[in-house]
């Protein structure tokens, strides 16, 4: 029986990340880290791909309660399929208790998720590897500078693709469907979440915890650093991208897709855009209105298939 | 030789400072070396900056320990025993404040070599740029103005060459206009020549080599990271309005950091000693019922 949470006082009173981390002030990522690990609580294990978050623990420091073990951007998720054997193994020949049998969770960045740890997660995917994949999107590689990344939305400017005479959208190729791409696998469960909406994000992992077998996650993270704008203003920017269509809140369960959260009626995409420093070739010194319309009209054409 | 170091945070522009700094001097006919050094912190976290000016072709390298000029963007960061931006500083450095308080004020606060030159840079950026957290064009001009040989010209120049790329016309002239302002608002001071010390030789350390399962990074106290406060990365501080707050626990939901806890009766609780100063909770607050306060200002309530 899974206990749904309604308001913002149901969330589960425990901290699993203490404070003191090195992320920016203000990361988006790390609010949606938190709040799965409310949920998901002490017993886990988790196998971190190199990225923003390895600042997470700097040693001789760790803010987590449970385990953590650091891998390469590729390697995660091998790291969960060794650590899930061991952990069945041991249980298996009774050396482990049954109490202590760990979930095993592998968080990375968007860049490892859509490129070079893809290839290591489709494999688990086929084996039905029993873990959870919480990917933080900030869209970009953030650790290093911001450059681009297969998810940097198309329009954006980065270090590696600036708004240029040649390039004037700046990033000019669409940013990868990460969420269809594991859907194709049949994987047990998975969702986007944002840490815009907590309670929306407990439930789904409230629920996918109850569950075996592989279950992602895509969390929306906000970057003051590398979007560009005020640390205030990360839950503002969170909002306009579930508002503005951009960022579809679903989940996909039993072979359907459900939209958790949908915009009841989408704002146009300006006002997302406009906000961020990234976007803003695209509106000085000249307005894109090709790159904008583009943009309205990707995400007219997804929500089409769903009304 | 002048070697001056920058103190702020990351967010603040100080490594831009230092850019702007080292390319004014290279245009009033000097020659300049500048660069920032942090590790891997993150916006928020106290970094420094140095920048080398010198008539004759500058062979050294590395981190400036013993200044000239100490340039402090934020005067919470003297209280921080990590920072300890007067560490190196003797009788002959310069050191500038960005404060609101007086001399006497803040010299019965901090050990203090010398009497430090103050202004209140975080109200004229705020004045001429809407945002008082970005120093860097203002710091570089009260560097720039307290060593003296660096003309106006050449620094407005410096500033059209760091920031008229990322900035739009407009603001960048915001940013001339606080360049004169801060300019004449301060006067030149003499640097006095450091004496060169000789080169003291340390006898070479001696490596042991250890077996791996001890040489290896593990940690093994759970949470420790609460040990390592953060509390000195604000600038700005929230602070609750306890008695319009209606403990509908927003603040405590979207505080990426975890640092609101909730007390016995329901209340939001902020644990100033780790609050980043993102200020999202003072943002998202429904009534917004909590204040957004200069950290300077907020330290002594």
């Amino acid at each position: 029986m899974i206990k749904t949470h309604k308001r913002v006082s149901d969330l589960h009173p425990e901290e699993i990340i203490t404070p003191g981390t090195g992320l920016c002030a203000g990361c988006g990522g790390l609010e949606g880290l938190r709040l799965a690990l409310k949920e998901l609580g002490k017993d886990v294990v988790i196998c971190n791909a190199a990225g923003c978050f390895t600042l997470l623990s700097v040693y001789p420091f760790t803010p987590l309660q449970g385990s953590w073990l650091y891998t390469t951007m590729g390697g995660p998720v091998p790291a969960a399929q060794g650590i899930r054997d061991a952990l069945d193994v041991q249980l298996k020949k009774g050396k482990l208790p049954s109490q202590e049998n760990l979930q095993v969770l592998v968080v990375a960045g968007d860049g490892s998720s859509n490129d070079i740890g893809l290839g290591p997660t489709s494999a688990a995917l086929h084996r039905k590897l029993d873990f959870i994949y919480f990917c933080y999107d900030n869209e970009a590689y953030g650790n290093t500078g911001f450059q681009l990344s297969a998810a940097s939305p198309f329009g954006s400017s980065t270090q590696t693709s600036p708004s240029t005479h040649e390039h004037p959208a700046g990033a000019e190729k669409m940013k990868k469907n990460l969420f269809d791409i594991w859907k194709a696998q049949d994987p047990t469960y998975i969702a986007t979440v944002s840490p815009r909406e907590p309670i929306d994000l407990s439930n789904k992992f409230a629920k996918a915890k109850t569950m075996s077998g592989p279950r992602m996650f895509i969390c929306m993270s906000p970057c003051p650093t590398g979007w560009g704008f005020d640390p205030k203003d990360a839950h503002v920017i969170a909002k306009l991208a579930v508002d503005t269509g951009i960022f579809p809140i679903k989940e996909y369960f039993e072979g359907k897709v459900v939209h958790t959260k949908r915009p009841r009626k989408r704002l146009p995409v300006e006002k997302f855009l406009e906000r961020q420093k990234r976007f803003s070739h695209l509106f000085y010194p000249e307005r894109c209105e090709d790159v904008i319309s583009q943009i309205q009209k990707n995400v007219d054409d997804y929500w089409s298939h769903f009304e | 030789m002048i070697q001056v170091r920058f103190h702020g945070r990351g967010g603040q522009g100080i490594k831009t400072a230092s850019q702007i700094l080292g390319s004014a001097a290279f245009n009033s006919g000097f020659q300049a070396q500048d660069f920032p050094l942090y590790g891997a912190e993150r916006r928020g976290a106290p970094i420094v900056a140095f920048t080398r000016i010198s008539p004759t072709p500058i062979l050294e390298r590395g981190p400036i320990s013993n200044p000239n000029l100490l340039l402090i963007g934020d005067e919470t960061l003297l209280n921080d025993s990590q920072v300890a931006p007067l560490c190196g500083a003797d009788e002959s450095t310069i050191v500038f404040v960005n404060s609101t308080k007086s001399t006497e004020q803040i010299q019965k606060q901090f050990p203090f070599p010398a009497a430090p030159l103050i202004l209140d840079l975080t109200d004229r950026c705020q004045n001429f740029l809407g945002k008082g957290h970005i120093l860097s064009t203002a710091l570089a001009t009260a560097g720039a103005r307290i060593l003296g040989n660096i003309d106006l010209k050449d620094l407005l120049e410096a500033v059209k060459m760091e920031l008229g790329q990322s900035l739009k016309p407009e603001t960048l002239q915001k940013n001339l206009e606080l360049t004169q302002d801060i300019f004449h608002s301060l006067s030149p001071c003499t640097i006095p020549e450091k004496p060169i010390k000789a080169l003291a030789s340390s006898p070479l350390i001696e490596l042991k080599q250890t077996p791996v399962h001890e040489a290896a990074p593990i940690i093994l106290a759970p949470g420790n990271m609460a040990l390592r406060k953060t509390g000195n990365w604000r600038m700005q501080r929230p602070k609750i309005d306890y008695d319009h707050c209606n403990k509908c626990l927003i603040c405590y939901a979207r505080c990426p950091e975890g640092t609101i806890k909730i007390d016995e009766d329901g209340r939001p609780q902020i644990d100033y000693e780790h609050c980043k100063g993102c200020m999202i909770c003072a943002q998202e607050c429904p009534g917004h019922f909590i204040q957004t306060i200069r950290e300077s200002e907020g330290a002594h309530e």
